[in-house]
């Protein structure tokens, strides 16, 4: 059993477990149809009608790019020891799709050090799914005014230049923040966190959309954002349970601590938006269900199910205060609120991470002083470098559509193509 | 080209096509002489343009829209208009029954 590699290396293939291999390909796939549909409908039933396939279409692409690039670089990046900077950044041992061999006759296959009763292959497609999904958030952000180039080149340079690191930071063993004890089950800092400060610079360094604030800005069509939820909602249990990366009862726990904590965001958010308008929307129920599950990410492997109704129920009012109040304050037009729901979910579940961890569960303690280490670092790391990123694709496309294009829809304007109807 | 010509030739086009991509029927004379009716024809093509991606229609608005400032006829309204304008500003409860600031400036 090669339990004590350091890096990626060969393995005997009896050594591999076939269920844990089973359920984190079972897991890849469901953390996949978060994104491919998930929140290609959860985002395209939110912005105006005739932005709606642009923005399905943002994430389609994005998804396909991203998928190119971890293979070709930003895996090997994220998920190999990386020598004298290994507390920054992996090595390139496995860029150029190198190392996901699987040789039969010699009975051998490669493992990653971090999952070595699984194929190296199905480790790296599952880590995938989860940088697929990190980049698509944000695309919530700059809906219906980024031109589609200029999209694309951001989504290729942030994932290897902000996502890589900071996965290399939290999950690889000789990342600082890991070897720090800094907690992260599935990716409240490294997914979330990350991708609500992104979101957060884009709004700011886009501008606000043509006639935000002034004009209602209808949703095309919410169905398709619960829709949406719903397979989030689903896909989740991958997303948390396979990132125990075993089919034991750490994975059966954080399934079910995800499933408590959405139901609890989704009380919670109703009950705030109740007393705050006496009314209860589809909308506020589908957010709050993705409050809940964005703070019970960091969590899930660590706390139990009292605690995971704690974390559901404090993440749904303070997403529902972050996706309103929060926004009011910030005055950006983060469009779809992914800082809100998804900065503040995750803060709030990092946080807590630290200070309900159950050692009985993991052997793992948690500190909340190292929890909050993490959360600025990631924060502070995702603002300053997506600026940077946005600064340089800004120098070769320019990010922005021209007004007509923006006022026509975009659509028609970039795609020629409309949804139908 | 004059600018009377010019108007003609723009509204017949749009007529085509208006009428062959929308269903529309537009009155070409009226629109070549009426400015508010010409603006009313701009916006119309416009927002089929965006809802039904007829992007080929947009160039037309814009040049219907450029040649209404050489009609030089400053918009004139009628009394239902100033009515309608004065009960739109007036403040009151959204025909819906949703909040009146829904969707205004956030989604939630």
């Amino acid at each position: 059993m090669p339990e004590d590699i350091s890096g990626p290396a060969l393995a005997a293939l009896d050594s591999l477990s076939g269920a844990d291999t089973a359920w984190v390909m079972v897991s890849t796939a469901l953390v996949l149809l978060m994104t491919l549909p998930g929140i290609g409908l959860f985002y395209g039933g939110m912005v105006r009608r005739f932005n709606a396939l642009n923005t399905m279409a943002s994430v389609m692409a994005i998804a396909a790019l991203v998928s190119v690039l971890w293979f070709a670089i930003a895996y090997s990046l994220a998920f190999t020891p990386g020598g004298e900077l290994g507390g920054f950044i992996g090595g390139l041992s496995r860029a150029g799709f190198a190392g996901l061999g699987y040789f039969g006759p010699d009975g051998q296959v490669a493992v990653s050090h971090l999952a070595p009763r699984l194929p190296e292959s199905v480790f790296a497609l599952f880590q995938l799914s989860f940088a697929v999904i990190t980049c698509a958030l944000v695309v919530g952000a700059l809906v219906e005014r980024m031109k589609f180039g200029a999209l694309l080149g951001f989504a290729g340079l942030w994932l290897l230049l902000v996502y890589a690191p900071i996965a290399h930071w939290v999950w690889e063993p000789g990342g600082w923040l890991a070897q720090l004890g800094a907690l992260d089950f599935a990716g409240g800092a490294v997914v979330h966190i990350n991708a609500g400060a992104a979101a957060l610079v884009c709004a700011y360094a886009l501008g606000p959309r043509q006639g935000y604030g002034r004009e209602p800005f209808l949703p095309f069509n919410l169905g398709l954002t619960m829709a949406g939820t719903g397979l989030l909602w689903v896909g989740w249990f991958g997303f948390n349970g396979g990132s125990a990366l075993a089919a034991d009862g750490r994975a059966g726990l954080a399934m079910v601590v995800t499933h408590i904590a959405a139901a609890a965001g989704a009380l919670a958010w109703m009950l705030a938006e109740y007393a705050a308008r006496r009314r209860a929307t589809l909308l506020g129920l589908c957010s709050g269900v993705v409050a809940g599950l964005v703070a019970i990410t960091p969590a899930a492997g660590f706390v139990g199910p009292r605690a995971a109704l704690l974390i559901g129920v404090a993440a749904g009012f303070a997403c529902y205060w972050g996706a309103t109040g929060l926004k009011r304050l910030l005055r950006a037009d983060d469009s779809l609120d992914v800082f809100g729901v998804h900065g503040v979910g995750g803060l709030v579940g990092a946080l807590l991470t630290g200070a309900l961890a159950d050692p009985a569960i993991s052997g793992q303690q948690g500190s909340l002083l190292t929890q909050l280490i993490a959360c600025v670092a990631v924060l502070g790391y995702s603002l300053v470098m997506t600026t940077v990123v946005l600064f340089i694709v800004s120098r070769f496309a320019g990010l922005r559509v021209g007004a007509d294009a923006e006022r026509q829809g975009l659509d028609a304007a970039l795609h020629n193509e409309r949804l139908g109807g | 080209m004059s600018g009377s010509s010019e108007l003609f030739a723009i509204a017949a086009h749009l007529h085509v096509q208006l009428r062959r991509k929308t269903g529309r029927v537009i009155d070409t004379e009226w629109l070549a002489t009426n400015a508010e009716y010409a603006r009313a024809i701009v916006r119309f093509t416009r927002e089929r343009a965006a809802a039904e991606g007829h992007a080929d229609l947009l160039p037309w608005a814009d040049k219907l829209e450029a040649a209404i400032v050489a009609m030089g006829a400053a918009p004139r309204k009628t009394l239902l208009d100033v009515a309608a304008e004065a009960l739109r500003a007036a403040p009151g409860p959204a025909p819906s029954g949703e909040q009146p600031h829904k969707y205004v400036g956030g989604l939630r």
